[in-house]
């Protein structure tokens, strides 16, 4: 019903105030349509009531004048909803100006009880033609109140002409200002509408956006070769790429949107990467790496924690690698290291003692040139034994078997036993080597007593390396009540600036020319580097070419309980 | 008091070099090749002075040796006891019930020195 009603109503035009005023004219169209008819059954019914014949020609002029006034509404509604608003609205509020002359006497239509008719079409008029179109039937009403009041001898009504301008001036302005208002109310419409648009579309487009990102992200997460896990906050997964279901041998259903706990309790688990991948979902702050045991493979595990880019924590990702090859390598690596180098040394060790023997004449007297060259042979049997610890070293380390023992241990018996072994070696060279501790240095702490050792022998056995002339100087030394440190300073060849980042690093020599001169695999101060990390210390070097180099250790500083007391009181 | 030092290497070089040095301060130099015959060697005989002990052995390991047979009888309360292994780790963990751990390579003159000073007085 509304629908139709809407029908008949609408009118076709793009123009919102001229829709107005015409769907306005309609209306008024059919408001008075219904009351032409309601006055004419009133009429009917009055002259039938009264018992009053009317005569047949009044009964003609009013129903004639009934089918003029509807043909003439028909009329106008066709040129409102077909041709034009303006001429429609024109031509409608004439003919209710005409059907007012014929509604009343002449008397009281200029100066009686109907003059306020005229006021409808003058504030029509602004209403459905333009606001300013009341003027002009506050002129054409005044005209013809005029008329009828002079065709019956009355002057001009001034009070009325006036009142209709009044009229006319207040209509004008509200229906201008009605029309301002809803122009301003249409604009902020528009731009509504605009913003509404414009952000629809940035929508549609960062949706687009992110839908071709998700699906590169998924791209890149199928082909590459790693398995990969994104769990939300809570461990659950919501993501895993197809790599993951060869990995771990479990169909991808079972992964994602399950907790991660529950995939943990997997039978092919062994118990000591369980509790490895426990103890990584209950501490999840550092970015973390290690291997797990999953049927049988060796899978690299490295986890890391996701920020949105408020820096919020929205998950982890963690990131699984076939490790088993590797793993095997590794282990056959460390294996073969171990025991080449067990066989090497228990020859050696004969050769050494054998030589020995012969040095110190156990079976009858030597000459000099024999006992020189047992000497020889002596020397280089346990410089061949140095290179083949270290080698050992090395592999220990990167196996991660090398542990550290922390015992008691007295500073000024490590630079005892650094004396003891470099002596010999200090003097052939013809260099010095002084060693000294400062006062403040405790009689007893907590280390390493054999790795303390191999690291002072290290950095000395290099520095007599590299120097021809002057001296090595070894030094301890007290920096907190948490860190004290090793000095070991030369006055040899120094380290060119460009070598220094790379002097720790594993099998590197400065200067290969000199190696050949001086030997060694280049593991002296990796280890070094690395017996220093193992003890929770840094390492540092300074050096200049040819004024020597000087390496400086600092450890944390661990005193025995018993000797607390006396040491800080000392 | 016996002055029997008992070697226990399977290596024959360097039962060859540790009983030179032995006998260079005096030791009865006694040598077995493997763990079973250290074992049956210490329980039979004489009780000697001082063992030399190898860690790695065929048959009876050498920490076998000491935990199962030396540990076990009084008789060997007083008997010095000397390990020699190439594993420094192994060395470091019985550390605390033995006399001494040498670890390989193990210098003649070393040893020599060492047991010099370990030799009964009677005898030096």
């Amino acid at each position: 019903m509304k629908a139709y009603i809407n029908q008949i109503l609408d009118v076709p035009t793009s123009d919102p105030d001229d829709a107005r005023r015409r769907r306005l004219l309609n209306i008024m169209l059919f408001g008075v349509l219904l009351a032409v008819m309601l006055g004419l059954i009133a009429i009917v019914l009055d002259s039938i009531r009264s018992q009053r014949s009317s005569s047949e020609s009044e009964m003609q002029l009013l129903l004639g004048g009934t089918v003029a006034v509807t043909l003439g509404i028909f009329g106008i509604y066709q040129v409102n909803r077909r041709f034009s608003g303006r001429w429609a609205a024109l031509s409608f509020l004439l003919l209710l100006t005409t059907i007012f002359v014929f509604t009343d006497s002449a008397e009281d239509l200029a100066n009686g009880r109907s003059l306020f008719l005229f006021t409808l079409p003058i504030t029509i008029a602004s209403l459905i033609l333009a606001p300013q179109a009341s003027f002009l039937f506050a002129a054409i009403s005044s005209a013809i109140v005029a008329w009828l009041g002079m065709s019956v001898g009355l002057s001009i009504n001034v009070f009325v002409v006036s009142g209709f301008f009044v009229l006319a001036l207040v209509s004008w302005l509200s229906a201008r200002s009605l029309e301002a208002a809803l122009q301003d109310l249409r604009a902020i419409n528009a731009n509504l509408d605009r913003v509404v648009a414009e952000r629809t579309q940035a929508l549609a487009e960062s949706l687009d956006r992110e839908r071709i990102e998700a699906g590169r992200n998924q791209a890149i997460l199928n082909s590459i070769a790693d398995g990969v896990i994104v769990f939300d906050r809570s461990w659950t997964a919501i993501l895993a790429n197809p790599a993951v279901k060869g990995m771990l041998e479990i169909p991808l259903e079972l992964i994602v949107s399950k907790n991660f706990r529950d995939l943990i309790e997997h039978p092919r688990l062994n118990p000591g990467s369980r509790s490895l991948l426990y103890a990584m979902i209950e501490h999840d702050t550092q970015p973390i790496g290690f291997r797990i045991e999953w049927g049988g493979k060796t899978l690299s595990v490295s986890a890391a924690q996701v920020y949105n880019n408020k820096g919020e924590y929205i998950g982890n990702v963690t990131v699984f690698r076939d490790f088993t090859r590797e793993a095997e390598v590794e282990k056959l690596k460390s294996k073969f290291v171990a025991i080449v180098s067990h066989e090497l040394r228990t020859p050696l060790n004969a050769i050494l003692g054998y030589s020995e023997m012969f040095k110190e004449a156990v079976y009858g007297p030597i000459n000099e040139k024999q006992f020189n060259m047992a000497d020889r042979i002596m020397k280089n049997t346990q410089r061949l034994l140095g290179l083949i610890n270290d080698l050992l070293d090395q592999a220990q380390m990167e196996a991660g078997k090398m542990t550290i023992q922390m015992r008691p241990v007295k500073p000024a018996e490590l630079l005892d036993s650094l004396h003891s072994v470099m002596d010999k070696i200090i003097q052939d060279k013809g260099v010095q080597l002084t060693s000294e501790i400062d006062d403040n240095v405790p009689e007893i702490l907590n280390g390493d007593a054999a790795r303390l050792q191999q690291i002072l022998v290290n950095l000395v056995n290099n520095a007599v390396k590299f120097t021809d002339q002057g001296s090595v100087r070894v030094r301890l030394f007290f920096v907190s009540e948490d860190t004290w440190g090793m000095e070991v300073s030369d006055t040899g060849h120094g380290i060119p600036e460009a070598e220094l980042p790379f002097i720790f690093e594993t099998f590197h020599q400065v200067d290969s020319a000199a190696t050949r001169v001086h030997g060694g695999f280049g593991l002296g101060l990796s280890i070094v580097k690395q017996l220093v990390n193992l003890m929770n210390g840094t390492i540092k070097v300074q050096s200049k070419m040819n004024e020597g180099s000087t390496f400086i250790i600092n450890l944390p500083l661990v005193v025995p309980e018993e000797i607390v007391e006396n040491w800080r009181n000392a | 008091m016996s002055d029997t030092a008992l070697i226990i290497e399977d290596d024959e070089d360097l039962a060859n070099i540790f009983a030179e040095a032995l006998r260079g301060v005096g030791f009865e130099v006694e040598h077995v090749a493997d763990g079973k015959k250290a074992e049956e060697r210490l329980k039979s005989g004489a009780v000697p002075y001082l063992v030399l002990l190898d860690m790695h052995l065929p048959h009876i390991a050498g920490a076998d040796i000491l935990t199962n047979i030396i540990k076990q009888d009084e008789r060997f309360a007083k008997m010095t006891v000397i390990i020699t292994t190439a594993d420094a780790r192994m060395g470091e963990a019985y550390v605390d019930q033995v006399d001494f751990v040498l670890i390989k390579p193990i210098s003649f003159v070393q040893l020599r020195d060492l047991t010099a000073r370990l030799k009964p007085k009677d005898q030096s």
